[in-house]
């Protein structure tokens, strides 16, 4: 290019002029475009969405765990079953609620969630249970199997569908790095073979839009590109929770709901009750 | 057979005799029209657990049946890698030609443990322990390479010369190569069927269904989109079974143990395997029982049994719940019609729940045995303790990958190697951690 621009320069004037002409009109362009682009992110419109989940029924107290291994260590903790996790005014914890995209689609990311992607998501071995019991992870995170319990072996066994499957020791010096390239339709389980009791699940997407009710029953996922999208409500007891009541709307067979997220605001669904029925209970 | 009795009345042959051996002959010819080819049999497991409609179950019949013929005409397209001449020697009826060629192998020798659809439910299955392997979930356990990978042919042809040792599986070392090659691409072909089928079944309850009333048919013959999808997963199935020689687990040079060592070199590698064999990085007590029999945790399952335990529990809960629901009564229109809903499912289920083998749980080796499944090459026991057992609660002590750390060094697997192979040949004189006796206290 540069031998050519040089030949142009003696030789031919006006193919010279020409070519700064041209050149102009490149650079004006790209400027127009380039503004242009920069403002189609910024008026990008985001939105947030929320609610709080009620379980309707009479949860009775979560049962005891019969401690069989590493009897000494494992129970000094009160440890207890923790398929359903219902807090004293009726919050249900554990209930993912995340983003469906059809198979080949994608949706736009906010900027903000690639914050901090070299940041590991941990999932810890802690006191003979897992924790987090439920967990989301973005998969431009790195997963991070930890076991905090010293003196004590554990193995994680994670049961993946789209990502390779792995079974794995997980000794207190050498947590385990884990990298997923591909995004799971549903949470996946996550077990521990020597304490068969530890059980839990663990969300892997493409992409961030995912939620996990906290142990009051809340849950917020913030800058969903505003419109419809379709959220999938599910929870270990049943899987998909189908015919939930969100106002007036229901999900579907499939657990999934039609929301549309305002442009600039939150969404508040309020206070969904979880009948009995929908856990499969 | 009415219309063969009809057929001799009309000609009104005099002579009883001839009559009943004409009959016999039409009832023989009948016979063998009337035989049914043996067809795959589908996934019901799975099927009925995700809901799949009727019209869905033909629809995924169809296209497996498009992708991958029938078990007398098996059929592979150029994605999967397959090479078709070696099924056609697999596949179909065992017969041998002029030249004496054998052909239908796998019907000749597997499918009466593995089942004509490589689902491990040959009429043999039932009273076998452990139970045939059943191929489609594509998952082997005895394989040189890393935990989540394909087995190499060569691993599936190890496990065809050797047999598995302490199963039914028998040695085909007397067969010819050609023919356990030809067998080797028959079990691929059948697992990869079967992934192709998972994988249907995911799709259709992901993707398709009904919306605003209308069923969303899976045809990917008049749906370009659809086919594209599909051509995708296959690709996706065969690229797993491709690069699995790619994924063979290569042991550190350096910390290989040399040839020929002398005997307290061995017995020093022996120490330092018992000791992780206790200590809790490696954890193997916790499963294989403070003296190695095997006893340390016997009531977990593999992913086949617990795949179909699952299922029966699933059945169980729902019983309960209508039987719940039946005793509470009053209930609105809405309840009764989820109701009769959960009753039909139930019916469903548990037709097939009937099928389904007694669940087997899981024993973790007796080491003290010297019978090793997988090999008993110190090799084979490297990778064993490297990669973990797929399928089974053994995990792997290994990296995952070539680019992972693992939690225990080559060195330290080698040890363990060491430790397990010199397990059945301690002198019962010499002193033991635990007897048997005080095992159980002991695990605790």
């Amino acid at each position: 290019m540069k031998k050519q621009t040089d030949e142009n320069r003696c030789a031919h004037g006006i193919h010279r002029l020409a070519r700064l002409v041209g050149a102009l009109l490149l650079i004006l362009s790209s400027l127009f475009l380039s503004t242009w682009g920069s403002a189609a992110a910024q008026g990008a419109e985001w939105g947030s969405l929320k609610g709080r989940l009620v379980y309707a029924g009479k949860a009775s107290k979560p049962k005891a765990i019969n401690v069989t291994k590493d009897v000494e260590f494992c129970g000094k903790h009160t440890l207890v079953d923790e398929e359903l996790v219902v807090a004293d005014d009726g919050g249900l914890a554990n209930v993912f609620v995340y983003l469906n995209l059809k198979r080949g689609k994608s949706v736009a990311v906010h900027p903000d969630y690639d914050q901090g992607v070299d940041q590991p998501v941990v999932l810890d071995n802690k006191g003979c249970r897992f924790e987090p019991h439920a967990l989301t992870l973005y998969l431009k995170h790195p997963l991070e199997i930890h076991n905090s319990d010293e003196g004590i072996g554990h193995n994680t066994n994670a049961t993946l569908l789209k990502n390779p499957k792995f079974n794995e020791l997980v000794s207190n010096d050498a947590p385990l790095t884990k990298n997923f390239k591909k995004s799971e339709s549903y949470p996946s389980p996550f077990a521990c073979n020597v304490h068969p009791w530890m059980g839990a699940h663990v969300l892997i997407r493409d992409n961030p839009y995912m939620a996990i009710s906290a142990t009051d029953g809340s849950f917020e996922i913030k800058n969903i590109p505003a419109g419809k999208h379709a959220f999938r409500f599910w929870h270990e007891a049943d899987g998909n929770m189908d015919k939930l009541k969100v106002g007036s709307e229901k999900t579907s067979r499939k657990g999934l709901l039609k929301i549309t997220i305002p442009a600039g605001d939150t969404l508040d669904l309020g206070e969904i009750k979880v009948s009995p029925s929908v856990l499969g209970q | 057979m009415m219309a063969s009795g009809n057929y001799i009345k009309t000609r009104q042959l005099g002579c009883s005799r001839v009559a009943g051996m004409i009959f016999g002959l039409f009832l023989l010819l009948a016979g063998c029209e009337q035989a049914q080819p043996p067809a795959f049999r589908l996934n019901m497991v799975q099927m009925v657990s995700q809901e799949t409609s009727t019209e869905y179950q033909q629809e995924i019949a169809d296209v497996l049946g498009a992708l991958f013929g029938t078990p007398d005409q098996p059929y592979a397209l150029p994605e999967t890698g397959l090479e078709q001449n070696r099924l056609n020697l697999a596949a179909g009826p065992a017969w041998s030609d002029r030249e004496g060629t054998v052909h239908g192998l796998y019907r000749k020798h597997c499918v009466h443990c593995h089942g004509v659809t490589g689902d491990g439910r040959g009429p043999t299955a039932r009273f076998l322990n452990p139970y045939p392997r059943d191929y489609r979930p594509g998952i082997y356990k005895f394989k040189s390479t890393y935990n989540s990978s394909k087995p190499s042919n060569e691993d599936l042809q190890a496990i065809l010369v050797n047999g598995i040792p302490g199963s039914a599986m028998p040695s085909f070392a007397l067969l010819p190569s050609s023919q356990r090659e030809s067998l080797v691409e028959y079990v691929k072909y059948l697992s990869m069927r079967g992934q192709m089928e998972t994988e249907l079944i995911n799709y259709v309850y992901d993707e398709l269904g009904e919306e605003e009333g209308v069923r969303i048919p899976l045809d990917p013959a008049k749906d370009p989109e659809q086919r594209e999808v599909m051509l995708e997963m296959l690709a996706e199935i065969a690229d797993g079974w491709e690069e699995a020689p790619e994924q063979v687990i290569q042991a550190v040079q350096e910390q290989l143990p040399e040839e020929n060592r002398p005997a307290e070199v061995v017995a020093v590698s022996v120490d330092k395997g018992r000791e992780l064999f206790y200590g809790t990085r490696a954890n193997c007590l916790k499963c294989h029982g403070p003296t190695a029999l095997g006893d340390g945790q016997t009531d977990d399952q593999n992913v086949w049994n617990k795949t179909n335990k699952k299922f029966q529990e699933d059945n169980n809960r729902l019983a309960d719940r209508i039987d719940r629901v039946r005793n509470t009564g009053g209930l609105d229109a809405e309840g009764r019609e989820q109701l009769q809903a959960d009753l039909l499912t139930l019916a469903r289920r548990e037709a097939i729940g009937a099928r389904l083998y007694p669940v087997r749980n899981a024993t973790p080796r007796n080491l003290r045995r010297g019978i090793y499944r997988g090999g008993r090459r110190p090799l084979d026991i490297y990778r064993r303790v490297h990669a973990g057992i797929p399928g089974t609660p053994m995990p792997g002590s290994g990296p995952a990958s070539s680019d992972a750390q693992g939690t225990l060094t080559d060195a330290e697997i080698w040890n363990l190697v060491d430790y397990v192979l010199s397990l059945p040949y301690e002198a019962p004189s010499q002193p033991q951690r635990a007897l048997p006796a005080n095992a159980l206290q002991i695990a605790r």
